[in-house]
């Protein structure tokens, strides 16, 4: 596969094929995941060409890059993505990309490793869901303004202009997540996930949190996997557990069933966003509208 | 965990119970039929199948957007139909073999399903299908109305099979003759394959496009070597299939991130390796053994019988002989010799020896005997 | 001799893509005949037999048995196709092959029973073979497996045989038993249709012959048409023959 993609790669450089690129004196962005598109519009607004890759629904721990996106990144100005091995198939066409002077930008990576949760599973180590930190998520907002004031310095004043209030926009996000989590109870802060996406969430806002698959959707949930989670539902009195919109139902609909034959209460709380926003043009299509709805969904359905 | 606990879990435990019944019914039914795609000389048909079907799953969800797994699992039947009929027209109409055919069917259909997919996952909510999960199977999410499915099914399959046995029987010794005592032997065949699709469909969610061909052939292949009658084969191999399940799910659910699937893909063919090697007619060691002893045999009756012609030119039979005389045989050792005394043929008396009274007997009807083998 | 026609066909032309293989073929095959059909390799003789049971479709022609079509008399055809058309590495019984006989008059889904079972055992005692009765067939020898495929034929009780090469890879017992058991058939009225190799033998065995290549060029009792004439255009060479009465 990633030879192919190689080969692709080089054919469509050398041939200088059909051109994307707009000649509007626009810059050319390209991201790959809905919560740094969204970032990057906010920041950008009307100065940039902004292209997605993922669509909303679409899980970035499986998606293969397909010719026409190859296309889309060899024409852009700037590449941004998460890095950190979220975008687990596309890893060696960013590697090859870096090499031929295009520089993709990982956000996830700018920031202070010392911080982040570590894995076993992934090769770069540490669990790459960051976004959910929303101080992080500023971060990436700094990063993604330097760069295209750097690129556009034209418009550096309006990229930091949009900064300023996307910041602001974010703070007001921070505090309405704390006061609605404040009515919470402690002891019912335990969210169960189609997988671990959600660990930097729970470490900012006092969760203990378990997902079924692991850090990534590549992998398969094993019998163990769902017995002792179903184990820890049944000790812990869980009454909610959550699917995810980008992963399928049937993993966590195995473990409601798991649990409700050993007698116990637990039910499907609702659909989380994880690795994905909601449907573009809805609220949860952005990245505030999905982080307030996530979280007003658990603690409604573990109250 | 150990023996005992596993045994009081796999009733207790909802989790193994139904995933432990439902790869063992899988087994089962996998074994059955896949006893008669090796008989027929198709063995990769179920490989074939199981890849045709990738492009039905995905185009089922493309035009119903459902992400239900019964209409993927309808999409995946049609697909699977679909293949095999291309399957037996390529056979037909041109001079292509069966394996030529197979996997002719087998690339263009994976190929394209492969195409699908990486079109299909820019479609929102595309990932809750899950349609990837198809590929290698998820075990470990079956549940309850799966595992009723799967029994219908090898209801429906064990019926059908001990009611048209005979003609499976027959169809699949001699086609040609078959037809010519009137029976429709096309009816006969669609009616296996369709319950071969229909089987590999329903373990698409268990084993995966990939690894579903094993589970056809392994128990099958297994079970031929143990056997010489057809409906003590299909038995066995129904039996080891169920075992590869319930053996494979209990492995990978004493450890951490082992897959279920290519577990129990793993036992079957351990049952397969040890068939080869252990079956008392068939297998390797014993054809061995049974070869070292024949040669070894041979080597007595030899030596015998150059003794034998030496005592003949005397009167008395055993009168005694230099034991050197017995080096210009090229045949001879000290080990046959003993073995010749062992045997009471033959007496030792320092450095002499001499035929006994059986000996010579023996070896007289040595060549009698051997042409009697021979008929 | 104004002989019933056991087997009539018509006009038959079967092709390969769009090689032919048997050519317009009209044939009249009396009752009680024991009949070879000799040709050199390629001349459509399986091809022949294969095309009056049905097995193959031609592009042409129409069969009779006895003036009625083909699908109407099954009953009263049985084949005995070539040893090697078969895979006896299937894991069965020489007396499980013969039962196979059975099953035509046994129809869908019925079980054979005692009286199958019976007629099954005779049959394998007719041709020598009931002590191998519980014999896996791959541990048969050639002759033996031959004798079991006109076993299971003989249980059918048929009027009308067609033996594809049967004599072939066969040792010379085997041969002789089952020509004295064709001789016995058509002394009992039944017609016999032999594809046969064996140039030599067909005097001795057979008393009417079909020369085959692709189209049919003679047919009829042994005495008149068994000469250098028709061998040579069967062959194509030069045959000397005799011909003992």
């Amino acid at each position: 596969m990633k030879k192919n993609i190689f080969i692709l790669f080089v054919l469509i450089t050398l041939f200088n094929c059909k051109s994307d690129k707009q000649d509007n004196g626009k810059l050319n962005i390209v991201t790959t995941t809905s919560m740094i598109t969204d970032l990057v519009k906010n920041i950008g607004g009307e100065y940039i060409n902004i292209e997605g890759l993922m669509g909303s629904g679409v899980d970035p721990h499986l998606y293969k890059a397909s010719e026409g996106d190859v296309t889309k990144l060899v024409n852009a100005d700037i590449i941004f993505y998460n890095g950190l091995h979220l975008e687990g198939k596309l890893v060696e066409v960013f590697e090859k990309m870096g090499s031929q002077t295009k520089t993709p930008i990982a956000l996830a990576e700018e920031l202070d490793k010392s911080t982040l949760i570590g894995s076993d599973y992934f090769a770069s180590n540490y669990d790459p869901h960051v976004w959910f930190n929303i101080e992080y998520f500023k971060e990436f907002a700094n990063k993604v303004t330097s760069i295209l004031s750097e690129k556009d310095p034209i418009n550096a004043v309006n990229y930091i202009e949009n900064e300023k209030k996307y910041l602001a926009k974010l703070d007001t996000l921070q505090g309405k997540i704390k006061a609605i989590i404040e009515t919470l109870p402690v002891e019912k802060r335990i969210l169960v996930t189609a997988h671990d996406a959600f660990n930097y969430f729970g470490k900012n806002y006092g969760f203990e949190v378990v997902g079924l698959q692991g850090l990534s959707t590549a992998t398969e949930a094993g019998v163990q996997d769902v017995q002792k989670l179903a184990a820890f539902i049944i000790d812990k009195k869980v009454k909610a557990i959550f699917v995810e919109s980008s992963v399928p139902k049937r993993t966590i609909e195995a473990l409601e069933a798991a649990v409700k034959s050993k007698g116990h209460e637990v039910s499907i709380g609702g659909t989380l966003y994880s690795d994905a926003l909601g449907n573009a043009g809805t609220i949860e299509g952005t990245y505030i509208g999905m982080f307030e709805y996530n979280v007003n969904t658990i603690v409604n359905a573990l109250k | 965990m150990d023996l005992q606990e596993y045994f009081s879990l796999v009733f207790s435990d909802y989790t193994l119970r139904t995933i432990t019944l439902g790869t063992a019914i899988l087994g089962a039914v996998t074994g059955m039929l896949g006893s008669f795609a090796v008989l027929r000389k198709q063995s990769l048909l179920g490989d074939a199948i199981s890849h045709a079907a990738l492009p039905g799953i995905a185009i089922a969800f493309l035009i119903t957007g459902a992400k239900d797994s019964n209409t993927l699992l309808l999409g995946a039947l049609v697909s699977g139909l679909i293949g095999t009929f291309w399957i037996r027209g390529i056979i037909t109409k041109t001079h292509l073999k069966s394996d030529t055919a197979l996997g002719l069917i087998l690339s263009l259909f994976f190929g394209f399903g492969m195409l699908l997919l990486t079109f299909i996952q820019k479609q929102p909510n595309a990932n809750q299908a899950g349609l990837d999960k198809y590929l290698f199977g998820q075990a470990a999410t079956l549940v309850e109305s799966d595992v009723w499915l799967m029994a219908i099914v090898t209801g429906m399959c064990l019926f059908v099979l001990l009611l048209f046995w005979k003609e499976f029987k027959i169809l699949l010794f001699d086609a040609d003759y078959t037809k010519t005592l009137g029976f429709n032997t096309k009816f006969i065949d669609i009616l296996i394959t369709t319950f071969i699709v229909l089987a590999i469909v329903l373990g698409l969610q268990t084993v995966g496009v990939v690894l579903m061909s094993a589970m056809l052939l392994a128990p099958a292949a297994a079970a031929r070597q143990w056997t010489n009658s057809l409906a003590v084969m299909v038995f066995l191999a129904a039996l080891f299939g169920a075992f590869s399940g319930v053996f494979g799910t209990a492995i990978s659910a004493s450890q951490n991130n082992l897959s279920t699937g290519p577990v129990i893909v793993l036992v079957a063919a351990v049952f397969v390796v040890f068939s080869f090697i252990f079956s008392p007619s068939r297998g390797l060691l014993f054809k061995q053994i049974r070869f070292i002893k024949n040669r070894r045999d041979l080597e007595l009756h030899k030596t015998l019988a150059f003794m034998y012609n030496i005592a003949e030119t005397h009167d008395n039979i055993s009168h005694p002989h230099a034991i050197r005389i017995l080096n210009n045989f090229q045949g001879f050792t000290r080990k046959t010799l003993r073995k010749l005394v062992d045997k009471n043929y033959v007496i030792l008396q320092g450095n002499m020896w001499s035929l006994t009274e059986e000996g010579f007997k023996t070896a007289s009807n040595l060549y009698n005997q051997q042409s009697n083998n021979n008929e | 001799m104004h002989k019933k026609i056991a087997v009539q066909v018509d006009d038959l032309t079967v092709a390969y893509n769009y090689k032919p293989v048997l050519w317009d073929i009209d044939l009249e095959i009396p009752e009680g005949v024991l009949m070879a059909i000799v040709g050199p390799n390629g001349a459509g003789k399986s091809t022949l037999i294969k095309s009056i049971l049905g097995i193959l479709k031609p592009i042409a022609g129409s069969i009779s048995i006895y003036g009625k079509p083909y699908d109407e008399q099954r009953k009263l055809v049985a084949y005995v196709p070539q040893k090697g058309s078969v895979d006896w590495d299937f894991p069965t019984t020489a007396l499980d092959v013969v039962m196979m006989g059975t099953y035509g008059s046994l129809g869908w889904i019925k079980r054979p029973r005692q009286k199958e079972k019976k007629a099954a055992l005779e049959a394998l005692e007719k041709v020598g073979m009931l002590s191998f009765k519980n014999r896996q067939i791959s541990q048969l020898s050639g002759g033996q497996q031959q004798r079991i495929f006109l076993a299971r034929a003989l249980v059918q009780n048929a009027s009308i045989y067609f033996m594809d090469e049967p004599f072939q890879g066969v040792d010379a017992t085997t041969e002789i038993a089952i020509i004295n058991i064709l001789k016995e058939l058509r002394k009992a009225g039944k017609t016999v249709i032999v594809v046969h190799h064996d140039l030599q033998t067909v005097p001795e065995y057979f008393d009417w012959v079909t020369f085959l290549n692709v189209k049919k060029i003679a047919t009829g009792p042994v005495k008149d048409i068994f000469n250098d004439d028709n061998l040579t255009k069967t062959y194509g060479i030069n045959y000397k023959v005799s011909i003992q009465e």
